[in-house]
């Protein structure tokens, strides 16, 4: 059984740092194209993951890349 | 839109559950369970939003299944003894038959996650048990003891004696099976501590 979710992007980030997350933060935040956001700083990967039904991935690796951030779709 | 596939999640909650016993909660990593399970991080990060989202949503669904388990059979206003046998058997099911479970449930119930996850998945069970042992000691079956001295005396004989189960050995490194005869024999000693 499969049941259809909303859409949800994640990406590798270089985004590590307490610092590095507020920079971002306000933009996620107050964007309203998505619905929820949340960075696993634990993970090697400083996962980013996206609960947006409108944005892309392109979309978002634009805004990343907007505040000097590394981001990629996590395969 | 992407889709998520239940029997992979449900390998990857197995999983999951396997690596914490074996790793620790410090021990056990996204990356890893994804190597472990096949999926790719990114399928995981679908299912739960971090390790942390992750450990706490296994600690809840444990503790859930355990309730549902427990409460098979059983009601608060049964006669104390035919209560107390049907949570021993209840107890014994759900141990002998999900002990990578029980084993995480341990490990978690000892971390900063416990609060969290009993608050979440076990306030009910708490509202029930405490119902059967004040119908209990209102009926005068139960002696009045503290409910750390009860659950000791109640359930500790039997989880001993599923330990010696799960190991298969007795004392002296000899098989060990825990029989009906053996968990009758030491539920009748517990009834006399505990009743009047």
């Amino acid at each position: 059984m499969e049941n259809h979710l909303e859409n949800i992007l994640v990406f590798a980030t270089n985004i590590k740092t307490e610092v590095d997350k507020q920079k971002v933060s306000n933009l996620l935040d107050d964007h309203s194209g998505i619905h929820q956001w949340n960075i696993d700083q634990e993970d090697i990967d400083c996962v980013l993951r996206i609960v947006s039904n409108t944005l892309s991935e392109v979309q978002i690796i634009d805004l990343i890349y907007s505040q000097d951030f590394e981001c990629a779709v996590l395969e | 839109m992407r889709t998520r596939d239940t029997n992979k999640e449900e390998l990857v909650k197995q999983k999951a559950i396997e690596m914490l016993v074996k790793l620790g909660i410090e021990g056990f990593g996204m990356n890893r369970l994804a190597k472990e399970s096949g999926v790719s991080v990114a399928t995981l990060y679908i299912y739960y939003t971090d390790k942390e989202d992750l450990i706490k949503k296994i600690g809840i669904e444990i503790g859930q299944n355990f309730f549902n388990e427990m409460v098979k059979d059983f009601s608060p206003t049964m006669p104390f003894k035919e209560g107390l046998r049907k949570q021993w058997e209840n107890r014994a099911r759900f141990a002998l038959k999900y002990p990578s479970n029980v084993a995480c449930w341990e490990l978690l119930s000892h971390s900063s996650y416990r609060d969290y996850i009993l608050h979440e998945s076990l306030s009910d069970f708490k509202i029930i048990m405490s119902d059967f042992l004040k119908n209990a000691l209102d009926k005068k079956e139960l002696l009045p003891i503290s409910t750390e001295v009860f659950w000791c005396v109640a359930y500790g004989p039997l989880y001993s004696l599923l330990r010696f189960e799960n190991e298969g050995k007795n004392f002296g490194g000899g098989p060990f099976k825990l029989t009906q005869k053996t968990t009758d024999e030491a539920f009748e000693l517990v009834l006399k501590a505990l009743t009047l």
